[in-house]
């Protein structure tokens, strides 16, 4: 499976992450958690190979990423960048069908079995009804489904977002955390996703990774991860975590510098 | 391309009788026929109108020798010259837009053509002196099947000089290439005038109609020099359609799909680079074809690639083979140069769709 040992990465001569060794675990969703800078997208982009380590590796399957032929590391891992580009006035089917463009040679057309992939795809997803649309008349959450859904029909055991919640509002938000949450329950896909939201990130993920300023400062279950005091030292944010439903953490943040801290004041907690 | 059977025969017969009614082969179809209209026109009219029954007489060789001359020799490898050019810049356009994600990108504003123009004008420079020193008598044109190599070179080289210094980070960033083209071009400009300059030679007229992109004189010579490279181009383009439909992506999404970026990019950097060089080679380089055609045909295709190929191919023929009967029929017996029409033609007709972009 995934995993990083002693992994250094930089742009250039700036370093942005810093001896890192972490394992993936299969068939679970991992949270990238950390504030600004921290180096969260820098380590999703290793993990697909995206940019070559300093120092250390990224395994997949005990091999490094880097001896991987780009091709068949596609087939085993897809990738949504955070701020992905709409080719110009493509429809939903044919934006989905990309997801196909490893399975087959490079002149191939698709098959029917790349067809199939693709409305199975648009199934999962619940974007069937907007096939024959031009994606970009789509609302941001539907746009996001669709994005997935490509990488669905890239048919890989492993699905690395880059802060897929960042544009949405707050219901698509909880759309794409939920939907990402099925597709790991119901089909075994293994998600490593990096999030903004502390309370997403305990209320979905299986396994946490904090990163502060390049390096792994903590990993584990949420609530071993989500402590007052983790949350104090890497977000510089004082706050009262409660248990949330199924044992996960919660929690109500109030930012350092705030001179009172409001005392009542309306907060909704999620359900699904 | 290959195209394996995948379903029933049944199925495939209906699947083309639906291509057949769709509005896709309608366009293609309106293409085709406009291609075969102005192809007509351009045999047809020119200084001398002819009959359909001469023009008939004149490609079957029935014909009174004046008839047959220009037809055969003046009109049919003039036109189907302006066919080839038609299709090269457009392609040619279609690909650097593509690769650049930029919708300005074409050979002129990259600086492809006037590279290829400033080699291929020293090479004829350099050729004639040579060739007059040996043989004052031969003072006929430089061997015209070397021309497009040399423009080539040039092209190759400048498109590799635009290409390296576009990138940013080790990666082609649209903005910063275009900007390196559009300055590149206008030194390479400048160098060609100096270099006409410098020579000051009887023959300058000559290259100066050249330059303005030009049919005259268009003989099966020019056309027999083109085609090869006509078809070496389209075959690379076509095995690019589908790498081409991924690289519009994300350069990284691109990369996680299995595509090695940079290998095709500088695959696609090449064809487009022969096939505007090795035009601008034998007819002079011939703006606006490179930088409509693309456009109009996208308008029309939507973001099916292999439809926007076939009409690029079709009407980057059809506004060559146009706007060179215009400019030789217009202000006959003067003649306007192929580059110069299409730009006119070409120009408000970009502002109009430039107009309408929302």
């Amino acid at each position: 499976m995934l995993r990083t040992e002693h992994l250094s990465l930089a742009y250039g001569d700036k370093p942005v992450v810093d001896n890192v060794s972490l394992a993936i675990p299969e068939g679970g969703i991992t949270c990238l958690l950390g504030p600004n800078g921290s180096g969260k997208s820098t380590l999703l982009k290793s993990f697909a190979g995206l940019l070559p380590p300093r120092s250390g590796q990224v395994f997949l399957d005990n091999r490094a990423v880097a001896q991987w032929d780009r091709r068949r590391l596609a087939l085993r891992l897809a990738m949504l960048p955070q701020k992905p580009i709409v080719p110009d006035g493509i429809r939903v089917r044919d934006l989905i069908a990309l997801g196909r463009f490893p399975h087959r040679k490079w002149w191939q057309m698709n098959l029917t079995i790349d067809d199939n992939a693709t409305i199975d795809a648009m199934a999962m997803t619940g974007v069937s009804d907007l096939a024959e649309r031009p994606v970009e008349a789509l609302s941001g959450g539907q746009q996001q489904r669709v994005w997935i859904a490509m990488a669905l029909a890239q048919e890989t055991d492993i699905l690395l977002l880059d802060e897929p919640t960042t544009f949405l509002d707050w219901g698509y938000q909880l759309e794409v955390l939920e939907l990402l949450s099925t597709l790991n329950r119901e089909h075994g896909l293994t998600v490593v996703m990096s999030l903004h939201d502390l309370n997403q990130a305990a209320q979905f993920a299986d396994r946490i990774a904090v990163l502060a300023n390049g390096q792994l400062d903590t990993i584990g279950s949420p609530a071993e991860v989500i402590t007052e005091s983790l949350v104090n030292r890497v977000f510089r944010v004082h706050t009262s975590i409660t248990a949330g439903r199924e044992g996960r953490p919660f929690c109500t943040g109030f930012a350092e510098s705030a001179q009172s801290r409001p005392r009542q004041r309306p907060h909704c907690t999620t359900t699904s | 391309m290959t195209h394996p059977a995948t379903t029933t025969p049944r199925a495939d017969q209906r699947s083309l009788r639906k291509f057949c009614t769709s509005p896709i082969a309608r366009l293609i179809l309106a293409g085709g026929l406009s291609l075969a209209i102005v192809l007509v026109a351009g045999v047809q009219l020119g200084a001398i109108d002819l009959s359909w029954a001469q023009v008939w007489a004149g490609l079957t060789g029935d014909s009174s020798e004046h008839v047959q001359r220009v037809v055969f020799e003046l009109r049919l490898p003039r036109t189907l010259t302006g066919v080839l050019i038609g299709i090269h810049f457009a392609l040619s356009g279609w690909l650097l837009q593509l690769l650049s994600r930029n919708p300005l990108a074409e050979a002129g504003i990259l600086g492809i053509s006037a590279g290829a123009s400033l080699v291929a004008v020293v090479a004829f420079i350099i050729g004639d002196w040579l060739v007059s020193s040996a043989n004052p008598y031969n003072n006929t044109s430089f061997a015209l099947q070397y021309l497009p190599l040399f423009a080539m070179a040039g092209g190759l080289v400048t498109a590799l000089a635009v290409y390296f210094l576009g990138m940013r980070h080790g990666h082609l960033s649209p903005v910063k290439m275009t900007l390196t083209g559009a300055v590149i071009a206008g030194m390479l400009h400048a160098l060609t005038t100096g270099a006409l300059a410098f020579w000051g030679h009887a023959h300058t007229e000559l290259v100066a109609q050249w330059l303005a992109g030009s049919l005259y004189g268009a003989e099966w010579q020019h056309l027999h020099t083109l085609l090869p490279w006509t078809l070496i181009g389209l075959a690379g383009v076509a095995l690019l359609v589908r790498p081409m439909e991924v690289m519009q992506l994300d350069d990284e999404h691109v990369r996680t799909l299995g595509l090695v970026l940079n290998r095709w990019r500088a695959f696609a950097l090449l064809i487009a680079t022969l096939m505007a060089a090795s035009a601008v080679g034998v007819v002079g380089p011939v703006g606006f074809i490179g930088l409509l055609i693309p456009h109009i045909s996208r308008r029309l295709a939507g973001a099916n690639l292999s439809v926007q190929l076939v009409l690029c191919v079709l009407l980057g023929a059809v506004l060559a083979v146009l706007a060179d009967l215009l400019g030789r029929t217009m202000f006959s017996p003067y003649e306007v140069p192929v580059g110069v029409v299409s730009a006119v033609l070409g120009v408000p007709f970009f502002l109009y769709l430039l107009s309408r972009q929302p």
